[in-house]
């Protein structure tokens, strides 16, 4: 598209899948790791875990705020926050299944949902592309990457709740009957549209993108933090620690972006007095 | 009568709810960021953001309804349901009909019809040069205030489908459960149609109404019918 290097979909993609799935299994792991060896290492490993599966959620906000860019480049016509929003609804419907269909065979429900999110997503663009007529060449690519990251942004939020992604267990008991799912859906859904909502317009560029990526996604993390405190205690407070630090960080760095690009644009001179 | 399988039915009734918002998206009058401007009929915000206003507060009418009144029948959830829509929108349409006519001071008129239907008043000589009219007309009115039902007949049936299939299986969590997955189906099926009007739509008078509701309101129901599978599989799922 222009002379600046940009992190290709492809690259982001393994980023958002592996990240993402990292960091929701190693809430599951860790703790069951600590049982193993036991002692002072077992309470902390505990402890720690939840925080994972919000890590892992932000690596699939940067995916599927990426995911957003490209087909949102093209003109909706209907404003990027649509976008953002049934990425959520594929991936809520997807994320609900996945955990729940495996019953006790807890280890495979991330996988279940995320490829179930995938084949929604991909029917979903396939009829905006083919029935609809959108006429945008991404969408079928695009709508299957954007509804597996929603998947996979709500299992890792919950996860960071409810301490591991457990569905009758634990998501239902600690994410679903105390409301925190409203909050995991619309923050988690603000977190993927945001970005490009934000910066998008003829100067758009790609790593202004993904750090705001970064922060939004941190921004949710410290609201899981605050919901986790009630719900788990200790857990909570690491990650809201953890998310206020991204936070800063991230900003900060979109803030040095921002002034970088805005630079180009401001050094035009002043307009002359005269005509010429 | 053929006696239908319960879980097809189930299966069924989410897949025509869902297609009954899809539906509804069209008859609402939205405008997007041109009305925002007053350059355009209808409401100043996104198809979605519309829908789901409404939608959500239907789902919430008739999710206080279901659970004030657990023996009430399926059609006085869905009042509720449409009622609570229905009150949503006409109240959003009345604040922005106030601002457009004492805050930007613009005349109402619709652009796709020459004389509203409903009033019968003509509304060509009220446009303003390269604008698509201006304010919610009656006729935009009225047509909202149907989608706001069928979209809250919808959500409130969906609601009602689910809390019937989780309740045995997991009692006072049920609510959330059926809550949070209807408003999944929900998005979905309210973007979509937003997709295919392309961002404004006047109501079901607009030429554009007719052009697109039937491809919207197919891929709706394909999609509404594998959320149903997926709802009635979870349930499955549930059962230790």
């Amino acid at each position: 598209m222009s002379d600046v290097k940009e992190i290709s979909s492809n690259k982001l993609l393994a980023f958002g899948i592996i990240g993402g799935l990292l960091g929701i299994y190693l809430t599951y792991i860790l703790p069951a790791l600590g049982t193993q060896i036991g002692g002072q290492a077992e309470s902390f490993l505990t402890v720690i875990s939840p925080t994972f599966g919000a890590l892992g959620a932000m690596c699939s906000v940067v995916w599927g705020a990426e995911a957003v860019r490209r087909v949102s480049k093209y003109g909706l016509g209907t404003g990027v926050p649509s976008i953002g929003q049934i990425a959520m609804g594929m991936g809520i419907v997807a994320a609900m299944f996945g955990l729940a269909i495996v019953k006790t065979m807890l280890i495979a429900g991330p996988i279940v949902a995320l490829v179930t999110a995938s084949v929604i997503g991909l029917i979903i663009g396939w009829f905006a592309q083919n029935v609809i007529k959108m006429k945008i060449p991404v969408m079928i690519r695009c709508m299957t990457e954007i509804a597996a990251a929603g998947a996979l942004v709500i299992i890792g939020f919950s996860a960071s709740v409810a301490g591991n992604f457990d569905f009758l267990g634990s998501i239902i008991p600690l994410v679903f009957d105390n409301g925190v799912m409203l909050a995991v859906f619309w923050v988690g859904a603000v977190a993927l549209l945001h970005p490009f909502n934000a910066c998008l317009g003829p100067d758009e560029k790609q790593k202004r993108l993904l750090y705001l990526a970064v922060s939004t996604g941190a921004i949710t993390m410290v609201i899981m933090g605050i919901a986790a405190l009630v719900t788990l205690g200790a857990s909570g407070a690491i990650t809201l620690v953890l998310g206020i630090i991204l936070w800063v960080i991230s900003y900060k760095k979109f803030w040095d972006e921002v002034y970088k690009d805005s630079s180009a644009v401001v050094g035009t001179g002043l307009i002359p007095k005269t005509e010429a | 009568m053929v006696a239908i399988d319960p879980t097809l039915l189930n299966v069924l009734l989410i897949a025509i709810s869902g297609t009954l918002i899809c539906a509804a998206v069209h008859f609402i009058p939205v405008g997007g960021a041109p009305a925002a401007m007053a350059q355009a009929t209808g409401i100043g915000t996104g198809t979605v953001e519309l829908a789901a206003g409404s939608g959500l507060v239907g789902l919430i009418t008739a999710s206080y309804m279901y659970a004030n009144e657990p023996t009430a029948p399926v059609y006085l959830v869905m009042a509720a349901g449409a009622m609570g829509s229905m009150v949503m929108l006409a109240s959003t349409m009345l604040a922005g009909g106030l601002i457009y006519a004492y805050g930007v001071a613009v005349p109402f008129a619709s652009a796709q019809v020459k004389k509203d239907p409903i009033t019968g008043q003509r509304q060509d000589n009220f446009i303003s040069k390269g604008t698509q009219g201006q304010g919610i007309p009656t006729i935009c009115f009225v047509s909202g205030i149907i989608g706001a039902a069928l979209g809250g007949i919808g959500g409130a049936l969906i609601y009602y489908v689910l809390v019937g299939i989780y309740s045995p299986l997991i009692t006072t969590s049920a609510a959330a459960v059926a809550g949070v997955f209807t408003m999944g189906v929900f998005y979905v099926n309210a973007v979509i149609p937003s997709y295919g009007v392309g961002g404004t739509i006047e109501g079901f008078h607009d030429p554009k109404f007719r052009r697109v509701i039937g491809k919207d309101v197919l891929t709706s129901f394909v999609v509404s019918l594998i959320c149903g599978v997926v709802a009635v599989m979870i349930a499955g799922g549930m059962v230790a």
